[in-house]
């Protein structure tokens, strides 16, 4: 885990020397289990500012919600940085207005697997390398800080901030690419009968909440397809043609610019899997384009990129 | 009356029901659990400690109903199935209450919803009160309790190895025949067990004076605080056990006129034909939501239109808490207003 303190007094530093107008970070929420994203404006707030592996938000999802010329400060993990970057090549946000505060990420807990292993009465988690230290009202548990963490977590390829201003802690390693695939693979492992009823299964619990359009940096449109009336793109209610068309076509939608922050699934009340679908969007742009999203902040993705001398006529 | 229960008895009793009617009772899906009908392989789940996910008003209010079908050349037939008499078994105090707080605008004479009232007029409702009260809830604080017994037509204390059944209707009554009267001491354990789980509950936050506080606070700075790290998805008000919006489509190519759940944390809730959108940001939407239940339910039937189930409370994808949000509301500046 970073230091804290570190992490603070770099805030502190931009807010007091005005580098940026806020910063954007997490602060302690009702419960240990549920740190909140939280803009910080002045130094003197810093003190609230907290970090650990239940801060389960992806911070870029608010860039494109300050306002446009603000200069903006930002605790950054792996993924948040790939978010940032991508936003910066789909123009949401100059680069140079940007402070971003670099932290490497070890992976995300899951609370709700926490709580299912050791009960509701959670009053303080301390994480401690690879142990997680649950002290509850039954007393303290040890924890296996790695059977914890959220799906797309342990199949992370880039827990390192990227791009970052300044990186706090030492970097981490990076993850195995071959484990990306671990998503995809159970899925296409399955005959297309199978694939069709896991698909069914999941889609069809979806209440259409939109968290996760909602918690995705990459969903900023002003206005959503299924949002949309005169003509309607979609069907509108909990219907299986509506869930399955929402979930699908979120998908591509995401094509080239999904960064893997799995923010989607975490924010799902429904525990519906949606990163199947995304990581083998990114799969094939990685096969067939050698192209992941966020690594920079130029490259465009390449269902985005026109060039004057494209061999193919670009036709609807 | 008060009744023993044996608990190794419940899953016969359940399926006994299922002569007659469509039992309704929270089962296990994936993480969670769920109202779903009794089969004779369900299995009811009752040790968690906590609520269902989805509320049980999905029961009365189905997320997406067709209500007509359209015709040929202009015309249109009834697109409502007939409902079944039903039992809904396990409903925690919580959202038994909310279903009767939905009752005052769902039931309102000439105003009255046909499909609601139908699913309500059908529905036997056995609550199961909470012995060891969940985490997030606060329904004490906003003047319910673990063991509030409003809608219910019978209610289930859990005593170790036997329940203690109270009933309160003929409903009730009849779904319990047979079982044994339970002794006055036994009913007083009941109590006991009952009035400890209600002091178990801390006061989550004031509520005295926090309407006119919230009223009188309309245009303060408050509500852009409480509303920014709000991502405007429909968790907690899709969630809630009070929240009853809803959006009727045309949904033309089923040719079916459609109403589906509604959230006032939606940027199309209140966007009007001309574009202009009264509620434009999360803080004019964030206002609403919480005003709507400790402000405007208190003009309308003079009752907090929350239950304090804790649902938003827990699944907040941002983790942003009603408890706290209300314990800051409480030290916003106010003036008694006295009526003449």
């Amino acid at each position: 885990m970073p230091d804290l303190n570190a992490i603070r007094t770099e805030a502190k530093r931009l807010l007091a020397e005005g580098v940026v107008d806020v910063v954007v970070a997490f602060k302690a929420g009702e419960t240990p289990l549920h740190p909140q994203p939280a803009f910080f404006r002045s130094a003197d707030e810093v003190d609230q500012l907290v970090y650990d592996g239940l801060c389960q938000n992806n911070l870029a999802t608010f860039l494109t919600r300050v306002p446009k010329q603000s200069k903006v400060g930002m605790v950054v993990r792996g993924c948040e940085n790939r978010s940032v970057n991508a936003l910066v090549v789909e123009k949401q946000k100059n680069r140079a207005d940007l402070f971003l505060i670099g932290v490497p990420c070890e992976g995300i807990l899951d609370w709700q697997k926490i709580v299912g292993e050791v009960g509701e009465t959670v009053k303080s988690v301390k994480e401690n390398g690879q142990n997680l230290m649950i002290e509850t009202k039954a007393g303290y548990q040890l924890l296996e800080r790695h059977d914890f963490l959220h799906e797309s977590c342990k199949r992370c390829i880039h827990p390192n901030p990227m791009s970052a201003d300044i990186l706090i802690g030492e970097a981490l390693q990076e993850g195995d690419p071959n484990l990306a695939r671990t998503a995809v693979e159970t899925f296409e492992d399955q005959t297309i009968e199978d694939r069709y009823a896991w698909f069914q299964k999941e889609a069809e619990r979806c209440i259409r909440c939109y968290a996760c359009r909602q918690a995705c940096p990459m969903c900023y449109c002003e206005e959503c397809f299924v949002d949309h009336i005169e003509p309607r793109w979609s069907e509108s209610g909990a219907t299986p043609a509506g869930m399955q068309g929402w979930h699908i076509v979120r998908a591509f939608h995401q094509t080239g610019r999904c960064t893997s922050c799995g923010a989607c699934e975490r924010a799902c009340p429904m525990d519906i899997k949606m990163t199947y679908l995304t990581e083998k969007l990114n799969h094939d742009m990685r096969e067939k384009y050698n192209f992941e999203p966020g690594l920079d902040a130029q490259t465009q993705p390449p269902f985005a990129a026109v060039t004057l001398d494209d061999k193919n006529r670009f036709s609807v | 009356m008060n009744l023993i229960l044996e608990k190794q008895a419940l899953q016969d009793l359940l399926q006994s029901w299922r002569q007659n009617y469509d039992v309704y009772l929270p089962q296990k899906l994936e993480r969670f659990s769920h109202f779903m009908p009794l089969t004779e392989t369900s299995v009811l789940v009752t040790d968690e400690p906590h609520n269902t996910r989805i509320p049980p008003k999905s029961l009365f209010l189905p997320m997406t109903e067709a209500l007509v079908k359209f015709t040929r050349y202009g015309g249109y037939e009834d697109a409502r199935h007939e409902i079944q008499p039903r039992i809904v078994f396990g409903i925690r105090p919580c959202d038994a209450q909310a279903v009767q707080l939905l009752d005052t605008s769902f039931i309102q004479d000439e105003y009255t919803d046909p499909l609601w009232l139908e699913r309500r007029e059908k529905t036997i409702t056995i609550g199961l009160g909470c012995h060891e009260p969940c985490l997030n809830g606060f329904c004490t604080t906003v003047g319910y309790g673990p063991f509030n017994k409003a809608d219910l037509d019978a209610i289930l204390t859990d005593m170790g190895d036997v329940y203690l059944v109270e009933t309160f209707s003929q409903a009730g009554d009849a779904c319990f025949q047979g079982l044994p009267v339970a002794a006055e001491e036994t009913y007083q354990e009941a109590l006991a067990v009952q009035h400890s789980a209600h002091d178990q509950m801390p006061v989550a936050f004031e509520t005295e004076n926090l309407k006119e506080k919230l009223e009188q606070n309309f245009k303060n700075n408050y509500w852009d605080e409480v509303s920014q790290s709000c991502l405007g998805c429909g968790v907690c008000t899709f969630l809630c056990p009070t929240c009853f919006c809803f959006d009727i489509v045309d949904e033309t190519q089923r040719r079916e006129r459609v109403r589906n759940w509604d959230s006032c944390m939606f940027r199309t809730y209140s966007l009007e034909a001309s574009g202009h959108n009264p509620r434009p940001s999360r803080v004019e939407r964030t206002r609403q939501r919480i005003s709507h239940k400790f402000v405007y339910w208190l003009d309308q039937v003079n009752q907090i239109g929350c239950t304090g189930c804790g649902r938003c409370v827990r699944y907040c994808p941002v983790g942003l808490d009603i408890r706290s949000m209300l314990r800051q509301a409480h030290s916003l500046p106010f003036e008694v207003s006295h009526a003449i």
